[in-house]
């Protein structure tokens, strides 16, 4: 996995994109409470809104083959979870509540697909400050997300190197042993890791206190 | 695990995400005192790990799903309860917005049921089997084990709990929604067990100093709220058996929560569980299977454990293994 | 104290370092670097260089960050005790082997103002700092660039930036060159070769040292081997190979 994975679209030009962040922000939540507070008799609002999502994705110019890759995954998760509703004391009002909560989570989900497209991470950065989020978990978040591929590499070369080892298919509880034993080790170079960049945070006069660089009109910081 | 948007109210959403800010607010400033300014690079770091841990896909025997961790007593074994509370709320909070796994609005509910009971409830699972069985080996793996399942089953209650509040008005019966969950969590639950029991394994074996024991002496006050940390994780667990039974009697969960609490500090969690196993109730079908659930899952917790020390007897052998 | 023409920058009296539990990693080392002067630190792996450098800035010894002992090492005349701490680590820029354990920003320039910003140095001018930092290392217009999507190199220099940023009088680098491309190595090189206060450059790469270096030392088994003029010390064959070391091709 790259750096670009996470932004594949966020670094399109678009109108949508062009928006700022805290109204893409509000735009996404303001449309799932809208889905959330639509009565369940009133399903074919919920459809109409799922439209307007759609629109939306078309105009921030996302794929629709990944939309429709995405949705293959949420689907029958969902489907599995509201299936025993109708199954229970009378069909009718079970499947009316299957419905709607497939409707409200797929709406919701295309939502958050679209501000998650819109939205490239260092924009969530601002918008989160401007959210009143603290500094620390604003710097933690960063922190993570600088780390986050190099680990994903690290765990790639471990992977590789056990293939490159291992014969055969295994028991399943074994597979899973050395997975989970891969973890570990990923766990114990990445604390390890921590250390060093403590200690480098250190060098340049890190306190414990988290220092931001004010933004200025003409830059994105 | 992740609860997706629509599923809960809005008014559960606002609650459990009030509850939840609370709690990890207080960890924020608690996570400090215990970490000075080491706290950024090792909570990030665990964030990360934790994040690019749950990639690792753990395969069924052949079905088109795969287990994954989900991590919050790997992070509290390691960090602390504070810390991995927080680790875990950054890790679910980067999955809703940056892939949108997990619902923005319902963000407060999957902290409350991931981070705040995983990490400080799972510690405290750890810590007080660790003060029971001792701080080597045994007792760690036997407490990241337990606190393991007991969390994911606690997690599976608390979702229940959310549902049922969210469709408070419908005339509907939950059992069969709630069986599926209990059922579908017990299985959760024996992967993470696994998966945690064999980490953590490995990182005893390896660097047994990562492991985060507490600095405070074995004083009223730590003991206490550790086992109130505990308790909620067993009640609720508790609770996740009996909640097919809930609309039949609806003050089955009270009764059980006092007695939980009542009787935690005193005898082992797994004791109490599997007694309530034992409890009278006339039961129709659904029940039945979640009930025997309940036990196989009882038992495969023990056999989780079993498997683990079973392989410490032979150090050669594993070391082997472990070389990459 | 010392006049301008022979001031010393770093002075390092006898010191010893264990880690807990173990031998001694470094035993009795004693020199000093003075004002400008660029100083190569050699010798086989595992002789103490990285360790050596840490106490350059008091990331070692442990205790330093609480004691108020006296050190070993005094840096511009201030001994590396937790009062001075804030002060040593300005003045002493230490540039890790692995970029990805000191880049620790998404953005280039988040990275490089973390410094100055933690020495508290106002915005505008902390701004003003990155930018000459970044140009000197030859990345200008770098600031918005994401850390993720550099090369090794580039990281590098953007560490080396964001020490720069400091305005620190003296450097201490550890295998600066390691895992460069050749034109990387050059690039890097260059950079070193205009930077005016003192440097202390613990490296393998002898070939680089030769042209660096006015000075070289020889660490092995913790302790200094061998201290002089770089052309003397590494054309001296025997000395080389008792270190486990090569007299490097220009010399021979």
């Amino acid at each position: 996995m790259t750096s670009g994975y996470l932004d594949r679209y966020g670094r399109v030009q678009s109108l949508c994109h062009r928006l700022p962040a805290h109204i893409q922000f509000l735009l996404a939540v303001g449309m799932v409470v809208t889905g959330l507070s639509i009565p369940v008799e009133l399903w074919p609002v919920q459809v109409f809104l799922i439209c307007v999502v759609f629109a939306g994705h078309t105009l921030a110019h996302v794929p629709m083959s990944y939309l429709f890759r995405r949705l293959s995954l949420f689907l029958p998760m969902m489907l599995l979870l509201s299936i025993s509703l109708p199954f229970s004391q009378g069909f009718e009002r079970g499947w009316e509540m299957m419905v709607a909560i497939l409707f409200r989570s797929t709406l919701a989900f295309l939502t958050m697909l679209w501000l998650v497209n819109v939205m490239p991470f260092d924009q969530l950065l601002i918008t989160l400050r401007r959210f009143w989020v603290p500094e620390v978990l604003i710097a933690l978040l960063s922190f993570m997300y600088r780390y986050i591929f190099v680990l994903w590499d690290e765990l790639d070369k471990m992977r590789v190197a056990r293939r490159a080892r291992s014969f055969g298919q295994g028991r399943t509880i074994h597979q899973w042993k050395v997975s989970a034993q891969l973890i570990g080790m990923l766990l114990i170079r990445s604390m390890e890791r921590a250390e060093r960049v403590h200690s480098a945070m250190c060098a340049r006069g890190w306190d414990g206190h988290v220092r931001k660089l004010d933004s200025t009109p003409n830059t994105d910081a | 695990m992740h609860i997706a948007d629509g599923v809960l109210s809005p008014e559960v959403c606002i609650a459990a995400g009030a509850l939840s800010l609370s709690v990890v607010g207080y960890s924020l400033h608690k996570m400090k005192s215990s970490l000075g300014d080491r706290t950024v690079p090792l909570t990030g770091m665990m964030s990360a790990l934790i994040f690019a841990g749950q990639m690792v896909n753990f395969p069924l025997l052949g079905a088109p799903i795969s287990g994954h961790l989900i991590g919050g007593v790997l992070a509290a074994s390691v960090l602390g309860p504070w810390a991995g509370c927080v680790a875990i709320t950054l890790v679910l909070v980067v999955q809703c917005v940056l892939f949108a796994d997990g619902g923005i609005l319902t963000l407060g509910a999957n902290v409350l049921n991931m981070a705040v009971i995983g990490s400080i409830g799972g510690y405290g699972i750890l810590s007080i089997t660790r003060r029971l069985l001792g701080r080597g080996r045994f007792g760690t793996i036997v407490g990241a084990v337990f606190a393991s399942w007991l969390t994911v089953m606690a997690a599976a209650a608390l979702f229940c709990l959310e549902f049922r509040m969210s469709w408070l008005n419908s005339d509907f019966q939950f059992q069969n929604i709630f069986t599926w969950m209990v059922t579908v969590h017990s299985a959760i639950g024996i992967g993470e067990a696994l998966i945690t029991g064999f980490a953590v394994s490995f990182i005893l074996s390896q660097r047994p100093d990562l492991l985060h024991s507490s600095e405070k002496p074995a004083g009223a006050v730590g003991t206490f709220s550790r086992a109130l940390a505990a308790g909620v994780v067993v009640a609720l667990a508790v609770a996740a058996f009996l909640a097919p039974f809930a609309s039949d009697f609806p003050d089955g969960l009270e009764a059980v929560a006092e007695r939980a609490g009542f009787n935690e500090l005193a005898a082992e969690p797994k004791i109490l569980v599997l007694d309530d196993y034992k409890v009278p109730i006339a039961m129709h079908g659904w029940q039945k299977v979640s009930v025997s659930l309940a036990g196989i899952g009882g038992t495969g917790v023990v056999l989780i454990i079993g498997l683990l020390l079973g392989r410490t007897i032979k150090p050669q052998a594993a070391n082997a293994e472990v070389r990459e | 104290m010392e006049n301008a023409s022979s001031q010393i920058d770093l002075s390092i009296q006898n010191l010893t370092y264990r880690y807990p539990g173990g031998p001694a990693v470094l035993n009795q080392v004693s020199f000093s670097v003075q004002s400008g002067e660029v100083v190569g630190l050699v010798g086989p792996s595992g002789a103490g260089k990285s360790t050596l450098l840490m106490h350059l800035n008091g990331l070692l010894p442990e205790e330093s960050a609480r004691s108020e002992n006296s050190a070993a090492v005094t840096v511009h005349g201030l001994p590396v005790v937790k009062d001075h701490l804030k002060e040593i680590r300005r003045a002493v820029g230490f540039l890790f082997q692995d970029p990805d354990d000191q880049l620790f920003c998404p953005t280039v320039l988040e990275d490089v103002a973390f410094g100055p910003l933690n020495l508290g140095v106002p915005q505008q001018e902390v701004r003003d700092r990155v930018t000459t930092a970044l140009e000197s290392v030859g990345l200008a217009g770098y600031e918005q660039r994401s850390t993720l999507q550099l090369s090794v190199g580039e990281r590098k220099r953007v560490c080396l930036a964001g020490i720069l940023a400091c305005q620190p009088s003296v450097l201490a680098l550890d295998e600066p060159f390691s895992n460069l491309d050749p034109r990387a190595r050059r690039a890097l090189l260059e950079i070193l070769k205009s930077f005016e206060g003192s440097q202390i450059v613990a490296t393998h790469d002898l070939n680089l040292v030769v042209e660096l270096c006015s000075r070289v030392l020889v660490l092995d088994n913790g302790s200094i081997q061998a201290d002089g003029p770089t052309h003397e010390i590494l054309a001296d064959k025997k000395l080389m190979d008792d270190h486990g070391l090569e007299v490097p091709f220009e010399l021979r």
